[in-house]
C-alpha cells in the first residue's frame, strides 16, 4: 500500500530537494506551497500518510493548519519543520498532538526516521478508527429499546432496576440483555463497558442521567 | 615790622574816610570817553573796543554812558594836529559829565596828560596798552591807573628762536620806528636783544621794496613784524592789511607781536590780545566809577600771550613742542578725529562691536560645526546600536531565512549522494541538484551579505541615491520577518526614480524601523495584518515616504510623544527606534510625522529633499 508524504512549506527550492529525496526512500510526494492549499486539496486520511508542516509561512501558518485540520477530525499525523525553532511554538504544536517537531536543515535520516513514526502512528489511528467503525455498526443495529437497554446496563443498573425505569418486567429486560450482547458480539459486561467508553455513551448518558 | 607799624594808621585813616568815598562815588557820572590813538579801521583797536564794550554791556549794575574818540595819531602827528583835536575835544566834551577817561595807546596817554588840566581836571584817567618801558618813563600822577603791556624784542626774537631752532638771521619788517605806536621802543632794544644774531633791517621801506627783500631771506632766519601803516607811496593802511602783502612774498616765517596780526599770515609770537587789553581797561574804569579811588588801583601788566597759527606752523614745519609752554595755537584745522569725535568714537565703537560680534559668530559656528560633527558621530554610534539591537530582534527570522536554503542544500546533498550510491546514477538528476544547491548556496549568501551591510557600523556619508531601490531592499530584507510574523508586507513606489542625498544605510535603518514598528503593532490584529509602504514625488521638491500600517493607531495624547527619547509603548522596547529615525531623518533635512489613518492604522510619513539635477 503507498504510503504519501503531503509537504506544505512555501519555500519551492526546498519542496524540490524534499520530494525528490522522500521519493527516493518510496514515498508518494504530494507538495503545497501554503497551507490554504492544503485545505483546499484535503488528503484522504483513510490512506495510509503523514504531513510535513513548516511552521512559519505567509498567510495561514503551520500550527493554524493544524488547529484547522484538528477540526475536521483528521487523523493525518503532523511532522513539524521549521527554519527557527522556538520553544513557545514546539511545545505549543505537541500539545495540539503533532508527531515531531524538526529543525531545518534537518538529516535525511532523522527526517525519515520522523516520516516513519509519524506512519506507524497513522497506521495505529487507522486501524483503531476501523475498530471502532465496526462496533459503532454493531451498536447502530440496536433497536431504540435494545439502545436504551444498553445505555442502562452500561451504567451498572441491574434487570429489575432497568424494568421498573422503562415500565416492564424483568423477564423482557432479559430477553433485550441477551439480544444486546450478541449484537455487540460480546461475551461480557465488562466488554460491553468497554465499548460504551470507546464510543462516548457512558459521557452522554451521565449528562441525560443526570438531567432526568 | 616797620611796615605793619606803617600799616596799622594807614587802614585806620582809610576807613574814617569811607564815608566821603560813598559820597564821591554818587556823584561821579556813569560816563567813560575812550579815546584811543587809532582811526578805529584796524582789527586791533576794533578788538580793543569790542572787548572794552562788551564789558561795559555786561556790567549790569548801571548804565554806563560810552564816548568814544579816534585820535589817529599814527597817521597825524605835529603841535597843529594837537591843538585842532584839543579844540575839538574841549568844545564837544564841554557839557558832557564824564566820569573816567580811557587812553588807548601811549600816544593817547601823552597828550591826555597834557590836556587833563585843561579839559577833565580831577577825573580819573585809565591807560591801556601801555608798554612798561613807556610807563616807567612817564611818572604818573596818583589818579592815573591802567594796563601795562611787555611787547619787547626779546619776546618776539624767543618766538623766532622756537620757530626756527637754528636761527642766525633776524629780518625787522616795519616802518621806522620812531613813526611807530605800539612797537617803537624796540629801537633802542635791538643791540640786547638780538646779540648773535645776523640782523636785516628792512625798516621805513616802500611796500614793493619790502615785498623783494622779505622774499630773498636766507636759510635759518625768521622775519619779525612790527607794524607798516603805510606803502610809503601815500597809501595807509591798518598793519595787519600790510603784514598781508608782505606774507605773500615772504620766503621766511613772519613772527608778530599782535593778536591781529597771526589770520594775515603771521606764524605767531608773544602778541598782544586787544580784547582782553581792552576788557582789562573796562574792568578798571568801572571799579573806579563805582567808588573804588584810582590811586588804590594798582596798574596790571597783561594782555600779551604766546599764540601761534596751525597753518603757518604747518607750512614752516613747526611742531606744537617746542613752541614756548602755554603757547596757544588757532586756526588750527580740527582733523577728522577733533571734528567728528563723537561720530568717530561711535563710528570706531559699533565697528569694534561688529568684529567682536563676527568674531563670536564665527566662533559659534565652528563649535555649532564641531558639535555637528560631534552629534553625527554620536548618532552614528547610537544608529548603530540600535541596527545591532534591531538586528538581534530579527535574528530569529535571519535564522529561518538562513535555513530554508541550508535545508535545501543538506537534503540535496544527501540525495546526491543516495543516487551516486546506485548502480546507474541518474547524471541528468545529478546535474538538477547540484545547481540548485548551487543556487541555494548564492541565496544563503546573499542573506549573509544584507545581514553584514545592514549591522557594519559606518560613518555618516551623504550620496545621492534613488529612494526607491533603497527602500525595496529594506522591504526585501525584511519579508521573512514578515512572513514569519503572518503579515503582508508591501510597497509600492513612484514610478519615476526619486533622487536624493542620503546616507543610504541610515536611511533604510529608519524605514527598517518603521516597518518594525509597523509589524510590533499588529500583534493582536487577528486577521489582514499588513504593513504598506508608499513613495511618491511630492511637488517636485521632495519625496514623501509613507508606512502605514493595519494596527490599532496610535492613541491621540501619544501622537506627539512618540518620537521622544525613550518613550516606548512596546514592553520590550528601548524607545530609541523612532528618536533615532527623527534624527537621522532630520540629518537629512527632512520631517517625519505619525498620524492615524482614518480608516484605521498608523501612517508614518518622512519627506526627503529631492536632489536638483
Amino acid at each position: 500500500m503507498p504510503q504519501t508524504v503531503y509537504v506544505v512549506d512555501d519555500d519551492a527550492s526546498f519542496r524540490t530537494a524534499i520530494e525528490r529525496r522522500l521519493k527516493k526512500a518510496g514515498y508518494e510526494v504530494a507538495t503545497y506551497p501554503s497551507a490554504q492549499d492544503l485545505l483546499d486539496r484535503l488528503p484522504d486520511d483513510h490512506e495510509p500518510g503523514c504531513i510535513l508542516l513548516d511552521v512559519q509561512m505567509p498567510g495561514l501558518s503551520g500550527p493554524e493548519l493544524q488547529n484547522s485540520l484538528s477540526k475536521l477530525n483528521s487523523t493525518l499525523p503532523i511532522v513539524f519543520l521549521t527554519g527557527h525553532a522556538d520553544t513557545r511554538t514546539t511545545v505549543r504544536t505537541i500539545k495540539a498532538g503533532a508527531d515531531d517537531f524538526l529543525t531545518k536543515p534537518v538529516s535525511s535520516e532523522d527526517l525519515l526516521k520522523a516520516i516513519e513514526r509519524a506512519l506507524r502512528c497513522h497506521e495505529a489511528a487507522r486501524s483503531r478508527r476501523l475498530k471502532l467503525d465496526v462496533t459503532r455498526a454493531r451498536i447502530a443495529a440496536f433497536t431504540p429499546r435494545e439502545r436504551q437497554v444498553f445505555e442502562l446496563i452500561v451504567r451498572g443498573k441491574i434487570n429489575k432496576q432497568i424494568a421498573h425505569e422503562l415500565g416492564t418486567t424483568e423477564r423482557t429486560i432479559k430477553a433485550h440483555r441477551q439480544q444486546v450482547m450478541e449484537k455487540a458480539e460480546v461475551q461480557s459486561l465488562a466488554e460491553l463497558v468497554s465499548i460504551a467508553e470507546h464510543l462516548g455513551v457512558l459521557a452522554s448518558t451521565a449528562k441525560a442521567g443526570d438531567s432526568g | 615790622m616797620k611796615l605793619v607799624r606803617v600799616a596799622g594808621p594807614a587802614v585806620l585813616l582809610l576807613m574814617t574816610l569811607m564815608p566821603f568815598w560813598v559820597s564821591a562815588q554818587e556823584m561821579r557820572p556813569r560816563s567813560i570817553l575812550v579815546l584811543d590813538q587809532s582811526e578805529l579801521v584796524g582789527p586791533f583797536y576794533y578788538g580793543i573796543f569790542s572787548g572794552l564794550r562788551a564789558v561795559v554791556a555786561a556790567n549790569a549794575g548801571a548804565h554806563t554812558t560810552l564816548y568814544s574818540e579816534n585820535l589817529d595819531l599814527s597817521r597825524f602827528k605835529g603841535p597843529a594836529y594837537e591843538q585842532s583835536l584839543r579844540r575839538h575835544l574841549l568844545e564837544k566834551y564841554r557839557d558832557r559829565q564824564i566820569g573816567v577817561i580811557v587812553a588807548v595807546g601811549v600816544a593817547t596817554l601823552d597828550l591826555v596828560l597834557r590836556w587833563r588840566e585843561e579839559l577833565w581836571p580831577g577825573i580819573p584817567v585809565v591807560f591801556a596798552m601801555v608798554d612798561e618801558i613807556d610807563y616807567a618813563r612817564l611818572k604818573l600822577p596818583p589818579d592815573v591807573t591802567g594796563g601795562i603791556v611787555r611787547v619787547g624784542l626779546a619776546e618776539s626774537i624767543a618766538a623766532a628762536r622756537a620757530v626756527v631752532p637754528n636761527l642766525k638771521t633776524i629780518a625787522l619788517v616795519g616802518d621806522p620806528w620812531d613813526r611807530q605806536v605800539i612797537f617803537r621802543n624796540w629801537k633802542d632794544e635791538v643791540a640786547t636783544a638780538a646779540a648773535g644774531l645776523d640782523v636785516v633791517e628792512i625798516i621805513g621801506l616802500r611796500m614793493v621794496e619790502i615785498r623783494s627783500k622779505v622774499a630773498e631771506l636766507p636759510d635759518d632766519s625768521a622775519i619779525i613784524y612790527s607794524a607798516v601803516y603805510s606803502n610809503g607811496e601815500g597809501a595807509f593802511y591798518p598793519p595787519a592789511t600790510a603784514l598781508s602783502f608782505i606774507a605773500e612774498k615772504a620766503n621766511r616765517p613772519i613772527v608778530v607781536g599782535a593778536e591781529t596780526f597771526l589770520a594775515p599770515g603771521g606764524v605767531g609770537g608773544s602778541v598782544l590780545v586787544p580784547a582782553v587789553i581792552g576788557a582789562d581797561a573796562a574792568r578798571t574804569a568801572l571799579r573806579i566809577l563805582d567808588g573804588v579811588s584810582p590811586s588804590s588801583i594798582p596798574p596790571v601788566a597783561g594782555g600779551v600771550r604766546p599764540i601761534f597759527n596751525w597753518e603757518q606752523m604747518q607750512r614752516w614745519k613747526v611742531g606744537a613742542a617746542s613752541l614756548p609752554t602755554g603757547s596757544e595755537i588757532r586756526f588750527r584745522e580740527p582733523g577728522l578725529w577733533e571734528k567728528y569725535r563723537w561720530q568717530s568714537i561711535t563710528a570706531v565703537a559699533i565697528l569694534l562691536l561688529q568684529a567682536a560680534l563676527i568674531t563670536i559668530l564665527l566662533h559659534e559656528r565652528n563649535r555649532r560645526r564641531d558639535a555637528e560633527i560631534e552629534s553625527r558621530q554620536r548618532m552614528s554610534e547610537l544608529a548603530h546600536v540600535n541596527r545591532q539591537t534591531t538586528a538581534g530582534e530579527l535574528s530569529s527570522s535571519i535564522a529561518h531565512e538562513l535555513n530554508q536554503p541550508m535545508g535545501s542544500i543538506l537534503t540535496n546533498a544527501e540525495t546526491a549522494e543516495l543516487i551516486l550510491c546506485s548502480n546507474t546514477p541518474d547524471l541528468d538528476e545529478l546535474r538538477e541538484i547540484l545547481a540548485e544547491i548551487r543556487r541555494d548556496d548564492l541565496r544563503a549568501n546573499e542573506i549573509i551579505r544584507r545581514m553584514r551591510s545592514f549591522v557594519k557600523q559606518s560613518p555618516f556619508e551623504a550620496r545621492e541615491i534613488d529612494l526607491n531601490a533603497t527602500i525595496r531592499e529594506v522591504f526585501e530584507f525584511l519579508s521573512g520577518q514578515a512572513s514569519a510574523r503572518n503579515v503582508t508586507l508591501e510597497l509600492q513606489t513612484s514610478a519615476e526614480p526619486l533622487r536624493v542625498k542620503a546616507d543610504p544605510v541610515q536611511l533604510q535603518q529608519v524605514i527598517l524601523n518603521l516597518i518594525i514598528n509597523g509589524m510590533d503593532a499588529l500583534a493582536d490584529v487577528p486577521d489582514g495584518r499588513s504593513v504598506i509602504g508608499r513613495t511618491e514625488a511630492n511637488g517636485g521638491t521632495s519625496a514623501l515616504i509613507s508606512i502605514s500600517d493595519s494596527g490599532p493607531g496610535i492613541p491621540a495624547e501619544k501622537l506627539n510623544r512618540i518620537f521622544d527619547p525613550f518613550f516606548t509603548t512596546k514592553e520590550q522596547g528601548m524607545g530609541i527606534g523612532l528618536c533615532i529615525a527623527r534624527t537621522i531623518v532630520a540629518a537629512h533635512h527632512g520631517r517625519i510625522w505619525a498620524e492615524n489613518q482614518t480608516a484605521g492604522g498608523a501612517v508614518f510619513r518622512l519627506t526627503l529633499p529631492l536632489s536638483a539635477h
